[in-house]
């Protein structure tokens, strides 16, 4: 990889300045580590290590919402016997991630942020959009792993599992913009790789994000994904889901989906359809039906039709579950 | 005539691997760990082009970086390159960094050329030749072939079905990647390589650097894996070389786990199109083979061993291999029997089907051999065949279970008659084994302790062995699974001399266990050194033979709605002659299943036919079997001592993925004709997937 410098920040205020423009904030570095050996994004002149944060590191458990520091590991948040309680979802989904060593290292932050894992992106010898080529690869060729949804030319999905249980948390990312706290929803998190070719989020060269607020009114959450492979296998397609529970009937609930679009795959109309509803098998199927319609899919991932509509209704059914 | 003993101590018991406290605790040294003085790392750089004529390479730049000692042209130029990753030119340095930053400096000049890197393409009469001049097809004269009546069994037929069965190129992948540490001097050279055959890697090594056998020594004292993909000497092992004599340092250029998924060999791809039909008994009676793979750009061998392991009366074969821009194939662990297993083994159970009749009494019935005769009895026992066998795609509800099996046949290499080694006993009573072969991984130096143990009545512990040092006496390669049936008969008669000249020597008339250490007292101050060869031993119960046979089962559970494909238990019945160690054995075993395994539901190489380039060279998308993939794996082994020694390593992985294959195709009521058996290709099988509309 290109030299650096590194240095280590102790406030935010000073990591701000140290990565200003040239630098990369560096945590747990699975995925920014793996982009520099590949040369895959242009090389930091400084990285920034933000570990010795204070405060970033911390769950803080409030009545109404939790906060999640962006330094929190992926292990912690499986481990934590509370989290496991409050968002079974968060849990599930933690626990699926990569494997038990990547998830000791891997913080909340980095997954939200990771890059897209399009295997014509993280090739060192194909240049596609993504990397501000002229040609999407996958479009045209293997896309068995790609999106069903997408607003741009680039087909590589958002692969944060986190992300997709957050946005069905209805969570807030909470983004040290140019000095001040910005709040942003998952959706907004994500909204510019629905649109831009080259980006993979929302996120300003600059911006770190601080922690995720994550409200406590939705008791029941559920979080399911199929891979190829049984464990240490990215999703094929995951699913959250998460409701507050009223006499039997889902409440304000949310559904996100992930690896089928840019950004976490949610439907509106879908949250509404189920809201006060008692859950059988037709109603989830019928919001199944709702939230992959106008799935294109491509010669190779058609699979992730059927294969996203047994996981929403299965997601949803645990709700019930859990109940 | 000298047999195997009938009663043993350690012979077909269980004896921890003689080697397992340095594996363990990291003291054992693999060629990447060899700390030679003023050792540099070697890298190589590889062609970004699937075809290309390389006209010029600067290696100015890549020179001037700050700790490169050399660099080097892989070839004379203008070269031309026929496969994404072929090499072109290599470095070596004080750094690793160093060395990537250099290969980064180097400028090459090419002139890209029309590649094909998939099967169907490669076909067209207007592909790009791989081999200027030269079709990408030729048909298979060996490989190809009628006996009986073929077109007027079919009609004579009560049920037949037709099937194409496709495999695809599959990577050896061995947790240690190809290399070696090589120091050249004016001494000669020295190789520390990760190989499964000194005497050809020294070879390897004399014939292109023009040496003289003599002058080159290849140590390879522990060895992580090769399956196959390390029989012979090497590209990067030269490169090693060439770059130690230029730099004049010790180099160490071990391959990155990209560069495993280009050029250094892999098991060809099958597509099977088979017709295959039976009397209204269920005994065989018409076969019909189309097939073609690709060995990338190698001429390598592609025939399949069909009906494999059935005798159909009347039966046509023809088979056509397909030269595509890709790293050639090599021999990989059973070549080329899993996928002629895979694919025969489908085609038996979807004909089963149709005649209405249980698989397993389909088998029994038209396989005669009677080793898998028992073998099948005893596995249908215990999987639960009886009780637990249903009809396809007739177990209930949304996760179906199914059950399915599959035999294998290796017949080998059996043995290298030439394998030799020696022994040295000294004054006080310990001794030493010094034998040209290598471990590989499989228990090779824990072989050898177990059976001198046995012959000279000490135990295992007490024996010290020595391999990989083609200043060994010479032993074979470890390829086609006969090393242990090599190496232990060799043992036997070094031991059998031993005992022979100490007792000799000694005037003790049994040296053997407890007079073993007075016996070698008497020698004085001066050691015995005695040698041994293979023996045959009585042809009526040799010391070593071939073939092994083998079945395995499978039992599965498919969620119909994910495609997700869960294996619950393979039940594994093998014999391969006498049991030496029971415990490496059954590791062996284990180590076939899960790699059967990888092959039947998620290894695959993924080659993009846009920019010809591998595109999962990495254990992210180049899926192998985990533990959390792995299920309970049950064997059974019959020791057969009038048999003699026989090799596993390849019986042991031919069977499991048509077992899995025939297991999921029960569960689901519906065949998956390609493997990896993936959720996706499970949901298109049973109908679930929308047809592609092209936008």
């Amino acid at each position: 990889m290109k030299a650096f410098e590194y240095a280590t920040a102790l406030s935010t205020d000073s990591a701000r300045e140290l990565v200003a423009g040239h630098g990369a904030y560096l945590a747990g570095g699975n995925d920014l580590l793996g982009l520099l050996k590949e040369y895959l994004v242009p090389g930091p002149d400084i990285l920034v290590n933000i570990k010795s944060l204070p405060g970033l590191n911390k769950i803080e458990r409030g009545a109404k919402s939790w906060t999640i520091g962006a330094l929190v590991t992926v292990g912690e948040i499986e481990r934590d016997a509370e989290i496991g309680k409050v968002f079974p979802g968060l849990r599930d989904a933690a626990m699926e991630i990569a494997s038990p060593q990547i998830r000791n290292v891997a913080t909340v932050g980095g997954n939200l942020a990771q890059h897209s894992r399009c295997w014509y992106f993280r090739h060192r010898d194909t240049v596609c959009l993504k990397k501000n080529g002229d040609l999407c690869y996958a479009r045209n060729s293997e896309n068995r792993y790609h999106s069903l949804f997408t607003g741009n030319d680039c087909i590589s999905p958002v692969v944060s599992s986190l992300a997709t249980t957050f946005a069905a948390l209805d969570a807030t990312a909470v983004v040290l913009r140019d000095g001040k706290e910005t709040r942003m929803s998952m959706a907004e998190l994500y909204q510019k790789a629905w649109k831009e070719v080259t980006a993979h989020n929302s996120l300003n060269p600059g911006d770190l994000i601080l922690k995720v607020e994550i409200p406590t009114a939705r008791g029941r959450s559920a979080y399911l994904q199929v891979s190829d492979k049984h464990a240490f296998d990215w999703a094929l397609v995951s699913c959250a889901a998460a409701a507050e529970a009223a006499g039997g009937k889902l409440k304000s609930p949310r559904v996100a989906l992930g690896s089928i679009s840019p950004v976490p795959h949610q439907v509106e109309a879908a949250n509404q359809f189920l809201d006060g509803k008692t859950l059988d098998d037709a109603t989830a199927s019928k919001a199944a039906d709702m939230i992959l319609a106008g799935a294109t899919p491509l010669e190779d991932n058609g699979y992730k039709v059927p294969l996203a509509h047994a996981l929403i209704r299965r997601t949803l059914l645990k709700l019930k579950g859990e109940a | 005539m000298p047999s195997w003993p009938e009663q043993t101590k350690y012979i077909s018991k269980s004896t921890l691997r003689i080697d397992a406290p340095p594996k363990v605790t990291g003291k054992a040294r693999y060629s990447s760990d060899i700390q030679a003085d003023g050792r540099l790392y070697g890298m190589i750089l590889r062609s970004k082009w699937p075809a290309a004529t390389i006209s010029a390479i600067n290696l100015e730049k890549a020179l001037q970086v700050p700790g490169i000692k050399a660099a080097i042209t892989a070839k004379d130029l203008p070269q031309t390159v026929r496969f994404y990753g072929e090499e072109i030119a290599a470095v070596c340095g004080t750094t690793k960094q160093a060395c990537l930053d250099a290969l980064r400096a180097i400028e090459v000049t090419a002139q890209p050329r029309p590649f094909v890197v998939l099967e169907d393409d490669a076909k067209k009469d207007d592909a790009p030749q791989v081999w200027d001049g030269k079709s990408n097809v030729s048909s298979s004269p060996r490989g190809s072939g009628e006996q009986g009546t073929v077109d007027q069994a079919f009609p004579e037929c009560a049920a037949v079905i037709e099937g194409f069965y496709t495999t695809p190129v599959q990577l050896h992948n061995p947790m240690e990647t190809h290399g070696n540490t090589v120091s050249w001097t004016d001494e000669g050279l020295t190789a520390w390589a990760s190989t499964q055959a000194i005497s050809a890697s020294r070879d390897g090594f004399a014939g292109p650097l023009k040496l003289d056998h003599s002058q080159v020594r290849v140590i390879t004292d522990f060895m992580g894996g090769g399956f196959g993909s390390k029989l012979n000497g090497s590209v990067e092992g030269v490169l090693a070389a060439r770059l130690s004599r230029e730099a004049k340092a010790p180099v160490r250029l071990m391959l990155t786990r990209f560069d495993e998924a280009l050029a250094v060999g892999n098991r060809p791809s099958s597509f099977q199109k088979i017709k295959i039909g039976a009397l209204a008994d269920g005994t065989l009676h018409a076969f019909e083979l189309d097939n073609y793979g690709t060995p990338g750009i190698s001429g390598g061998d592609v025939d399949l061993p069909q009906p494999y392991i059935y005798k159909v009366p009347n039966s046509r074969v023809k088979q056509t291999h397909v030269a595509v821009n890709a790293g050639a194939s090599r021999a990989f662990r059973a070549p080329p029997h899993p996928p002629a297993s895979y694919a025969m083994e489908s085609a038996m159970d979807d004909l089963a089907a149709k005649l209405g009749m249980d698989p397993l009494e389909f088998r029994l019935k038209n396989d005669s051999n009677e080793v898998r005769q028992r073998e099948y009895k005893i596995g249908a026992e215990k999987i639960g065949w009886k009780e637990k066998y249903q009809k396809p795609g007739s177990s209930p509800s949304v996760v179906k279970t199914g059950l399915g099996c599959a035999g294998a046949a290796w017949g080998g290499g059996g043995a290298s008659r030439n394998t030799q080694g020696e022994a040295q006993i000294n004054p006080d009573g310990s001794i030493e084994f010094r034998l040209g072969v290598q471990d590989i991984g499989t228990g090779t130096k824990t072989v050898i302790a177990v059976v001198a143990a046995e012959m000279l009545g000490l135990k295992p512990e007490q024996i010290t062995v020595k391999v990989g040092d083609t200043n060994f006496p010479p032993g074979p390669g470890s390829g086609g699974s006969t090393t242990c049936a090599s190496i232990s008969p060799t043992v036997f008669d070094i031991c059998a001399n031993a005992l022979q000249q100490l007792q000799t020597q000694s005037g003790i008339a049994d040296a053997r266990g407890d007079n073993w250490f007075a016996a070698c007292k008497k020698l004085g101050v001066t050691p015995l050194l005695v040698h041994g060869r293979w023996q045959q031993g009585d042809p009526g119960r040799p010391l070593s033979s071939s073939p092994a046979y083998g079945v395995q089962f499978a039992e599965v559970a498919v969620d119909t709605e994910t495609g997700l494909v869960t294996v619950k238990k393979i039940v594994a019945v093998h014999d391969c002659g006498l049991i030496i160690d029971t415990l490496t054995l059954e590791g062996q075993i284990n180590g076939g299943i899960i790699m059967g395994m990888g092959y039947a539901l998620y290894e695959e190489r993924v080659m993009d036919d846009l920019s010809g380039v591998v595109l999962n060279p990495n254990f992210e998308t180049y899926k192998l079997s985990g533990i959390g993939d792995v299920p309970e794996i049950e064997i059974t082994l019959l020791n057969m001592p009038e048999r003699g020694v026989i090799g596993i390593g390849e019986p042991a992985t031919i069977a499991t993925a048509g077992a899995i294959a025939n297991a999921v195709a029960n569960a689901i009521g519906a065949r998956v004709f390609s493997l990896p058996i993936t959720p996706a290709k499970v949901l298109a099988a049973l109908g679930k997937v929308p047809p592609f509309v092209k936008s």
